[in-house]
């Protein structure tokens, strides 16, 4: 029984033989899972990560109390001591102009795609889901406004003495959203002493994040409001004081197969807050800006995700890719899933490439 | 009927710990190629991993006719392939409905704890990958001290939450 994760959870020591390297860029779930794999089939794995930690969501968004930390840490380090994977963090693998994304903060250094190209056998991308969506609306851009993933980001970086500066102090914090990041933003406010109001489109039936947890950040001293929707950030020189809300009701199921909330006529309130926080979803954010992507021939889905083919291949042959950056946001057990039977593929398609036979590391019948 | 074998190691899953993430049943799926540890979103939207207890008196090793169903010595339940007749008397008899048939080749599958791995001298998968440490598995003195240390844990952090904070 370990104390850190065994990404590497299906042999003992690095195998020998296959004389070829592979670069991980995305130090998450997904891309640690496929390089447990990867040394165990006889690789050179060297991971690439914009942050100076690796573990991507599970060590800058994800509450310490659900994953320790350390957990994760430790089974990286095992990877590089045992499995010889060279970590290269505050690096960010790009091509074409930048976009902002969350936890750029770190990159000290740049390295261009068409670089690891040229430097590697086979390149794996699971650079995840960076950036959050707000919803369009007045006032979004006042200070005081953020996104679940940002503030929960800034306090992670705060906590690992990675940041000097504390997070702006809230006395009243409105969350919008149902799922997890929503929770744990609307926690972590409380916990640092505002009073949270937690604001859902739908019921807590339909909330992602389950009865459960919604039911236990209550209980915490968080109100939640069901059927509501943000209209307008109010604010006040450019500072948020408050958000106006537009009451919903339950209307027919929406493409989703959940019940679409509709406005109630009339249903307009308010709630003061100095600290608003978005937890409305994040996008995939690949290694390459859009319009790059198009020359250097890799294609991208219409939402931003990796076009993968049925063997997770990208349209460029060596290069594959795995997790959210492919499926969307999703959760740790799916994205490490997709790491796996990336890296798998990534095996097979490499031996058949070089003529030899796949052999099936690690299935069991 | 020989005694089973004594039961050394344990697998016991922490529900207080897990936090639903899916990680185990993703590694043994990966493994195995079907998972035989599978996390439910549960009607209150918790999720929770179910898969074999590996029961110390294992009713489906009572209720086998063929003897398939056996325990390996480390303590792990699992089924002999070529002795399975598919007849599921072994999924009648499991409290937790855990026991599968198998359309392939018509016996019935199970967790084994990794088996395949255990031989090697590694975990099991799912205990491996659980970014939470929700899966406990060691020898069985091991698991239970780990097991009660953690409500030790927990006590001492809700006194001293009582004690230093309650005032709020």
């Amino acid at each position: 029984m370990g104390d850190y994760m065994r990404f590497a959870f299906m042999c003992r020591e690095k195998k020998q033989g296959i004389n070829a390297k592979i670069a991980v860029v995305g130090a998450g779930p997904a891309g640690l899972a496929a390089a447990g794999f990867l040394v165990c089939s006889g690789y050179d794995v060297d991971i690439y990560d914009k942050l100076p930690l690796p573990g991507g969501l599970m060590t800058f968004a994800i509450p310490s109390w659900r994953i320790p930390p350390n957990r994760v840490l430790e089974g990286v380090k095992e990877l590089e001591e045992k499995f010889n994977v060279k970590t290269i963090y505050r690096t960010k693998v790009y091509a074409g102009e930048p976009v902002h994304e969350e936890g750029d903060d770190f990159t000290e250094k740049k390295i261009s795609i068409d670089d690891l190209i040229a430097q590697y056998d086979l390149i794996l991308l699971a650079t995840g889901t960076w950036i959050s969506k707000i919803p369009k609306m007045p006032g979004v851009n006042a200070k005081g406004v953020t996104t679940a993933l940002e503030y929960l980001y800034k306090w992670k970086i705060y906590e690992y003495n990675l940041a000097s500066i504390k997070p702006p102090y809230a006395k009243k914090a409105v969350v919008i959203g149902g799922g997890y990041s929503a929770i744990d933003a609307a926690e972590k406010a409380l916990k640092t002493g505002a009073e949270v109001h937690l604001v859902y489109r739908r019921t807590i039936k339909e909330a992602p994040a389950g009865i459960y947890e919604i039911e236990r950040v209550k209980r915490e001293g968080v109100s939640f409001i069901e059927l509501a929707s943000p209209l307008e950030i109010i604010e006040e020189n450019g500072v948020a004081v408050g958000v106006k809300f537009q009451k919903m009701t339950l209307g027919p199921p929406d493409e989703t197969g959940r019940p679409k909330p509709v406005p109630v006529p009339g249903g307009e309130f308010t709630l003061e807050a100095d600290l608003v926080v978005f937890a409305t979803g994040e996008s995939p954010t690949p290694p390459v800006n859009p319009s790059k992507a198009e020359s250097l021939g890799l294609k991208l889905n219409k939402d931003g995700s990796i076009w993968v083919n049925n063997i997770m291949q990208t349209s460029i042959s060596k290069i594959f890719a795995a997790g959210d950056v492919v499926t969307g946001p999703s959760r740790i057990g799916p994205a490490i899933r997709s790491g796996l039977k990336a890296a798998r593929f990534m095996h097979n398609w490499f031996l058949a490439k070089k003529g030899k036979t796949t052999t099936q590391i690690g299935v069991f019948a | 009927m020989s005694p089973d074998p004594a039961i050394k190691y344990l697998r016991v899953i922490d529900l207080g710990k897990c936090i639903g993430c899916g990680a185990c049943e993703a590694a043994c799926e990966f493994i195995h190629e079907k998972p035989y540890i599978v996390v439910y979103r549960t009607s209150i939207g918790l999720d929770i991993p179910v898969s074999c207890m590996h029961c110390a008196k294992a009713p489906c090793i009572e209720a086998c006719p063929t003897g398939a169903m056996t325990r390996d010595n480390s303590g792990a339940v699992y089924i002999e392939q070529s002795k399975c007749i598919g007849c599921l008397a072994c999924l009648y008899a499991c409290p937790f409905g855990i026991p599968e048939l198998d359309r392939a080749t018509k016996t019935a599958t199970k967790c084994n704890l990794c088996m395949e791995l255990r031989k090697e001298g590694l975990e099991p998968a799912c205990s491996a990958i659980c970014p939470a440490q929700a899966i406990l598995f060691g020898e069985d003195a091991q698991v239970f001290q780990l097991a009660k240390k953690r409500t030790a844990e927990s006590m001492a952090r809700a006194r001293f939450e009582f004690e230093f904070h309650s005032s709020k």
